[in-house]
């Protein structure tokens, strides 16, 4: 009997066991605005994956007289569909706005991935270590963040893209990027670059949150118990500091998506990213700018998946500062 | 204090040198140029350039002399000549550069021709430098002649040709701005976790996640192409001022130039601006007053039996405000530098759009010019922001 009544009470008053993760989606899923977003950007990642099948044309297949097609315009040799119409050198808008997203999302995403992981290190390092290289290398991220951003990417980029010479990519690199982006490993090198430039001076706002994490981590007891044990300092820093680290990391990478889809789009507008033939929403926007007169559409299109992308990830750069630690919370 | 204020001006040189160090030769390494369309003009037999006329247009722009020595002309306006002490003349056969390169096309190992230069057939010696034309030196704010956006003139003409222009755009954004963005960031502080403060934060989310070009173009569509089709006012879609006089609907005619006009002008792009900006600046006012608002002595002050407006204007607002400097203090760098985007999708005749053109020309003096004095400006604005805080914030001492 009494031995009944146990079981049942401990059944009652115990919780559930949750996993972190667990625990971080719970508290994910109340931010609301976060979790569309989640779906809005599942979406457009959904699309940029399948763009092979899902585009009814390539991105650079012209058609010859069908300029400025209206939407849903019927092709009449091979009864296509143009979904979105076509532009002013008579491409499938639809077909060239979902290559655009793929080229644009990738860009986006390899540079997040580079600079964070630049980010990372050079944080580490220097929180770690300390002293003279410390010194300099702070106050060198420090005056680059405070150096408005935009001519020194405009001016890098510019020089980058007009002299392949200057800097040799390797061509399994390029091979790679022509892959993910779909794209001629020849037209892939503008990718390439874009990303260099973006990840070069993009990793300082990662540095100094990983820096301060690591000398707040550095004054800690497991800190000190690792060491005690034996750990060498490459041990601490891999396996203590850097994973203890990752929240403000994570969302950094988040907002910094966003970022980084509007500075390649801006990039790609001013003239100075990747180039025409291409597609990026950035520079289907400008090319399609002067048109907004009478066809206000044509720039409209490629403009609304950037403010999309950019919305949506900040929001969800939000929801996980919200989740992964809510002291973080502005 | 007077130990620190120098310590930091001597950082203050290092890094200034070091930038201009970094934007000179960053734009050496830059394609294009004067000398890109040469190569092609040579081949037509009746226009044939000759090597002295290339040595000559590279005397030009002294392509002629070695980085270094180029730099320090360029820099502080020396060497000018032999160095002369007490009417001797040294160094005056110091080879500084090369006037006619020895250039031939090798085979490289993936089968296509390149052009190297392999010596040099006849050098420059200090001594030729005497009565060459010398800019006084960026330091001292003479960058040269413009190379193809108004060619052979001063850049600072043409800088100074397009800082009214910026300087009315963006300083009319950061007074608006201030105006706007402080109040609905204490408002939606105060009234945390009102309706009013969720439409805020998301609007200001949306406004800090728009990307200018699109809202610009957005502003331009719905402000100025959409009203004009329809028959009703409408705002000048680019530029800074109408060329002809102009008929608006319900308003009359507007004389080009006059200040209706620029008003006129100046509102789409300014709106754009002042979206982004207010949706930043009273983001971060809310959050350092929300910050203030927990504080112990907000706290004493309520509980003294002060009023809730006193409390918040005179003890929680005045520290909140402090963060603040830092916005504005660095404002500065962007107030002369213009604001590329937006400039360049209104086609504003301002220092961003002069940058963006520049740069598509190949007219490098002139982006070296707006980066250096960019560079300046920040560091200037870096220490105005430390000096600054320790005079609003006492707490906070040199060392």
């Amino acid at each position: 009997m009494s031995n009944q009544v146990a079981t049942l009470s401990a059944e009652s008053i115990t919780l559930k066991e949750e996993t972190p993760g667990q625990i971080i989606f719970k508290r994910f899923r109340r931010h609301k605005l976060a979790m569309i977003s989640l779906g809005v950007i599942t979406l457009i990642f959904l699309l940029s994956l399948f763009v092979k099948y899902i585009a009814p044309y390539k991105a650079d297949d012209l058609q010859v007289g069908n300029y400025f097609l209206p939407f849903g315009a019927k092709d009449l040799d091979t009864g296509k569909i143009h979904l979105l119409g076509t532009d002013h050198i008579g491409r499938d808008y639809f077909s060239r706005l979902l290559y655009a997203g793929r080229i644009s999302l990738s860009v986006a995403l390899f540079s997040v991935f580079i600079s964070e992981l630049i980010g990372i290190v050079v944080g580490a390092y220097a929180g770690f270590y300390g002293g003279l290289l410390d010194n300099v290398l702070m106050r060198f991220v420090e005056f680059l963040i405070t150096v408005p951003s935009l001519p020194l990417l405009l001016i890098i980029s510019s020089m980058l893209l007009q002299n392949p010479d200057l800097i040799p990519i390797p061509a399994p690199i390029l091979w790679v990027m022509g892959k993910v982006t779909l794209l001629r490993p020849n037209d892939a090198r503008q990718a390439v670059l874009i990303i260099a430039v973006l990840a070069g001076l993009g990793w300082m706002t990662a540095a100094q949150l990983m820096r301060g994490m690591v000398l707040s981590l550095r004054e800690q007891t497991f800190v000190e118990a690792s060491r005690s044990m034996g750990a060498s300092n490459f041990h601490i820093i891999f396996r203590h500091m850097i994973p203890n680290a990752m929240a403000p990391i994570i969302v950094d990478a988040s907002l910094g998506m966003a970022g980084y889809v509007v500075a390649e789009a801006a990039l790609s507008f001013l003239g100075f990213g990747i180039r025409d033939p291409i597609p990026t929403w950035g520079n289907m926007l400008a090319a399609t700018q002067e048109f907004m007169f009478d066809k206000p559409w044509l720039p409209l299109i490629p403009g609304l998946p950037i403010f999309l992308c950019s919305l949506s990830f900040n929001f969800i750069g939000d929801g996980l500062r919200d989740a992964l630690d809510p002291r973080l919370k502005m | 204090m007077s130990a620190y204020l120098i310590r930091r001006f001597f950082q203050m040189v290092l890094v200034v040198f070091l930038s201009a160090v970094a934007s000179y030769t960053l734009l050496n390494f830059a394609p294009g140029g004067p000398l890109a369309g040469l190569g092609q003009v040579s081949q037509s037999a009746r226009f044939r350039i000759t090597e002295e006329d290339i040595a000559r247009i590279r005397q030009y722009f002294e392509l002629d002399l070695v980085l270094p020595v180029r730099f320090s002309r360029w820099f502080i306006g020396e060497p000018r000549g032999p160095l002369s002490i007490a009417g001797h003349e040294f160094f005056s056969g110091l080879v500084v550069g090369c006037r006619i390169p020895v250039q031939e096309n090798v085979l490289d190992n993936k089968g296509s021709y390149v052009t190297r230069t392999v010596g040099c057939k006849e050098d420059v010696t200090l001594g030729d430098l005497v009565g060459r034309r010398t800019s006084r030196g960026v330091l001292f704010f003479d960058f040269g002649l413009s190379w193809t956006t108004m060619r052979d003139r001063p850049v600072s003409v043409l800088l100074l040709s397009r800082l009214p222009n910026t300087l009315r755009l963006l300083g009319i954004e950061l007074i608006l701005s201030l105006i706007i963005g402080i109040p609905l960031g204490i408002y939606s502080a105060v009234k945390q976790y009102s309706r009013f403060d969720y439409f805020f934060t998301t609007m200001a989310f949306m406004g800090s996640s728009m990307p200018t070009f699109f809202f610009g173009i957005l502003m331009i569509l719905f402000f100025s192409v959409i009203p004009k089709i329809a028959g009703l006012p409408y705002l000048p879609p680019g530029s800074a001022e109408a060329v002809r006089d102009y008929i608006i609907p319900w308003v009359g005619t507007i004389k080009a130039g006059s200040l209706a006009d620029q008003i006129l002008h100046v509102i789409l792009p300014c709106l754009v601006l002042v979206f982004v900006s207010v949706s930043g600046w009273s983001r971060f006012i809310r959050a350092s007053m929300l910050d203030v608002l927990r504080q112990d002595y907000v706290r004493t002050a309520r509980a003294k039996g002060l009023t809730e407006r006193v409390v918040i204007i005179k003890h929680a607002l005045r520290n909140a405000l402090i963060p603040f400097v830092t916005i504005i203090v660095f404002s500065l760098p962007g107030l002369f530098g213009g604001a590329l985007i937006t400039e360049t999708v209104f086609s504003w005749p301002g220092m961003g759009r002069l940058y963006v053109q520049a740069l598509g020309n190949s007219d490098y003096p002139v982006n070296m010019a707006i980066l250096f004095i960019t560079a300046v400006l920040t560091v200037i604005a870096t220490l105005m922001r430390d000096v600054l805080y320790t005079v609003v914030d006492p707490r906070i001492r040199f060392n």
